[in-house]
């Protein structure tokens, strides 16, 4: 147990948290501003390479999935949804989609950042989530706005040589496409410069969520939750690497001073799936009188890395095209199960985890799916306890906190047996 | 059709070796060639009633479709199987070969699981044929060394020639539903047993449907409340039923399993790359063929203006994504038109609300009667 005289709460906003909420205000204003001042405005999949867009004078991009993440953390993710709804789109679709139609064909309203700013260009890709290319569809239908699809080869193991090929042919297509429809002119040296930021950016990044290792940790998930918006809004600018540098700075500084989020940090858990947006505060808060930390996501560790990796891949000044097409699949979902093991395990073992929470989202087939297959590996082949709840990402209507709650205390009861256990399980400290 | 295992058995005492594949568009013509028989695992409804298997791999909100499909792998039904074939699909489909192995491995089995990736950009972007055909050569190297077969061009033209044989006869039946002489049921019943047998004998079948007139006693020309239905699979058959009894015809169908699946057959060749090239790309467009999208809207209006339907039945098989994402539009375009829509959620307990969807069936069909367009929800 830590000394308590020599800890402190970090639950006051941060420096990190304040900085966080200009640069998002900032983006959203900026992109706005630019796009009434006539730049080329692309609408994007979330894994699409936004580094690209620095190649051009002046093109902007919004990402859906980030506006609703963030319209579901504000609290406004139901209300859209139901606009949604009454269009006829079904409950059971993604709440993600169902925020962001809600969203566009009520002109922003209700929108904490007034919405995006209708697309020129919509771009997705199939290998995140491919039901984002029908969403898409439906602007590119209704809008008569282009829509480019990246075509990625899901991975069951490590990108073949063949499929980055296949990746970087089609950026070059995008880019042509760009090209023609903005007249504007490409500048790869821009998209190199724009990687070193994001380089910079994500050592940063694992940095910051490295500081999880210590105990008790200098983070929670919540935190790295939330400081993943910028990596989607200003990926591959100097504003997001000096960012991701001053918050693993301060977060490292916390930790020297002994400010831990949650100080007296008994359980420490690895979350899976999407974060709960609508839940941030209320779960972070009632984890911690549990004393229990969510340390770890495979949602925010998978960003920097390959898939199947913990650890940072970084980019070493090369081909940008071929840089950014390695790393197309690096968030979580284009994984098959060996890999999400693989990294899991990973996760787990760098950082000391005592239990699994796997968040069953059922707007999210793509993470969800296989969960509870990955379920039994993690216990049995790994040793840890683990549980299944119910979240949906961002529809609060399809959950349930007291029956979340009730199985993650059995979680937690389940790891205090363990360790009252007389002999630990094979290569797992009591 | 009683049982597949059955099926399979049948097909194994000829020395066939069975793979099952998924989703539904897979290169028949190409494992058919190399002596094998493919049967493909979709619309199981009929032959797995319970997931009991299913449900300790996957939760309750994948479709049916996948719940079943991993259902009869694992259980004693699939075990005659000598291999499985995916291409990507959806996100819940992909998901499901390390589930299967991890399910197969609980019971003590294996499988050989063949993956290829179907490109899904548009076919005019110049890497499309490119990558496929290196899928396509791949796959022909991993099934001759996987079940020691050798592929014959010669084989392949032949097996090609089956193939499109076996589509003209379902579109010839087809036809005889859009007139008015064969019943949807029927020809719903025959196709959709026709996935799980083998081409030669699906010829057969179609053949004899075609000159006994099966189901004829049943069927009406009518001039009124034609519909088409709509779905990745067809409806229940006591959702057919259901439209039967209320006095509608389905006299056409954009059914992923029937329609979508039989309209296209590219020419005689002997070379397997340059026909599945023309066959993706000019595959009838299907929502799960993310590069079609353009072109379904336009095929749904002339379907529809064909067939002369004053009315489309959407069956949605509920957790499809990929479906549900277009029905708001769809409904747009088609009351645009004047044709009138009814939308039905088909879920893995659907007979729970069997009476509700007839009554709402019956509604329906009265409004077909009336003037104008307008939807008619199933919410």
């Amino acid at each position: 147990m830590t000394n308590e005289a020599t800890v402190k709460s970090g639950h006051q906003k941060s420096e990190a948290g304040k900085r966080l909420s200009t640069i998002m205000f900032s983006d959203y204003v900026n992109l706005h501003q630019r796009a009434r001042d006539g730049a080329f405005v692309v609408w994007i999949a979330i894994v699409v390479p936004a580094e690209l867009f620095a190649g051009f004078d002046n093109v902007v991009y919004g990402v859906p999935e980030s506006h609703a993440a963030m319209s579901a953390g504000k609290g406004v993710g139901p209300l859209q949804c139901e606009k949604a709804e009454r269009l006829g789109y079904s409950l059971d679709l993604c709440s993600y989609a169902r925020i962001d139609l809600g969203t566009a064909f009520d002109g922003g309203k209700d929108s904490p950042t007034m919405g995006l700013p209708k697309p020129h260009l919509i771009v997705s890709n199939n290998n995140n989530c491919s039901l984002l290319v029908k969403w898409f569809d439906i602007y590119h239908r209704t809008w008569n706005v282009p829509h480019f699809l990246l075509d990625v080869p899901f991975c069951y193991e490590p990108q073949s040589a063949r499929d980055l090929d296949y990746i970087v042919a089609q950026y070059r297509d995008l880019i042509r496409t760009i090209e023609t429809l903005s007249g504007q002119t490409f500048h790869i040296e821009r998209v190199r410069e724009a990687l070193e930021h994001t380089r910079d950016a994500l050592a940063s990044w694992k940095r910051f969520l490295k500081t999880a290792a210590s105990r008790p940790a200098g983070l929670t998930v919540f935190d790295s939750f939330v400081q993943m918006a910028p990596f989607l809004t200003s990926r591959g600018t100097k504003t997001l690497a000096e960012h991701y540098r001053l918050l693993a700075e301060e977060t490292e500084e916390n930790i020297a001073k002994g400010v831990f989020p949650v100080p007296n940090e008994r359980y420490r858990l690895l979350w899976d799936n999407i974060a709960p947006w609508h839940q941030l505060s209320k779960m972070s808060s009632r984890l911690a009188s549990l004393d229990a930390n969510l340390i770890a996501a495979s949602y925010t560790y998978c960003m920097g890395s390959l898939e199947g990796e913990f650890d940072l891949y970084a980019y070493d000044g090369g081909d940008p095209l071929r840089y950014l097409a390695r790393t197309q699949n690096f968030s979580i979902c284009p994984h098959g199960m060996t890999l999400r093991f693989q990294a899991m395990r990973r996760a787990i073992d760098a950082l000391g985890i005592d239990g699994v929470i796997f968040a069953s989202n059922r707007s999210c087939k793509v993470y969800s799916v296989m969960q509870m297959d990955l379920l039994k590996r993690v216990t049995s082949e790994l040793g840890i306890p683990a549980v299944m709840i119910d979240v949906d990402h961002a529809d609060v209507r399809k959950y349930s906190e007291e029956q979340a709650f009730t199985r993650i205390e059995a979680l937690l009861e389940l790891i205090e047996a363990r360790r009252k256990e007389p002999k630990s399980l094979p290569g797992r400290p009591a | 059709m009683k049982n597949i295992a059955e099926n399979i058995k049948k097909f194994k005492d000829r020395g066939r070796k069975v793979v099952g594949c998924f989703p539904l568009y897979p290169p028949l013509e190409l494992f058919h060639a190399l002596d094998l028989t493919p049967i493909t695992l979709w619309g199981l409804r009929d032959f797995i009633p319970r997931v009991e298997h299913s449900d300790r791999h996957i939760q309750p909100y994948a479709c049916s479709v996948a719940r079943r499909l991993l259902e009869f792998v694992f259980a004693e039904s699939g075990a005659a199987l000598d291999g499985l074939f995916m291409y990507n699909a959806c996100d819940t489909l992909r998901n499901l070969p390390e589930i299967i192995d991890c399910g197969l491995a609980d019971v003590g089995r294996a499988l050989p699981i063949f993956k290829m990736h179907l490109p899904m950009v548009p076919p005019a972007q110049p890497e499309w044929p490119a990558y496929l055909r290196e899928r396509i050569e791949r796959l022909i190297r991993d099934l001759e060394q996987a079940y020691r077969v050798t592929f014959s061009p010669e084989k392949f033209r032949q097996s090609v020639a089956l193939h499109r044989e076996m589509r003209e006869l379902a579109k010839s039946l087809e036809t005889r539903v859009a007139e008015g002489f064969l019943n949807y049921g029927e020809f719903s019943r025959i196709t959709t047993e026709g996935w799980f047998t083998c081409v030669e004998d699906q010829i057969l079948v179609l053949r004899k449907a075609l000159r006994d007139e099966v189901g004829a006693e049943n069927a009406l020309a009518r001039k009124s409340r034609r519909v088409v239905v709509s779905g990745i699979l067809p409806p229940p058959r006591r959702m057919i039923r259901d439209l039967e009894n209320a006095g509608v015809t389905v006299v056409g169908n954009d059914v992923a399993s029937q329609n979508r699946a039989l309209y296209y057959s590219p020419p005689l060749t002997d070379n397997p790359v340059d026909y599945y090239v023309d066959f993706y790309q000019r595959h009838y467009p299907c929502t799960t063929l993310l590069y079609t999208a353009d072109r379904r809207v336009f095929a749904i209006r002339e379907l529809v203006s064909g067939v002369q339907a004053q009315g489309v039945v959407f069956v949605g098989e509920k957790f499809c994504e990929y479906e549900y994402f277009e029905f708001p539009h769809l409904d747009r375009v088609l009351k645009n038109m004047g044709v009138r829509t009814l939308f039905l959620d088909v879920s893995i307990d659907d007979d729970e609300h069997a009476a509700a969807q007839a009554t709402r069936i019956e509604t329906f069909a009265e409004l077909l009667d009336s003037a104008g367009a307008g939807g008619f929800h199933d919410q």
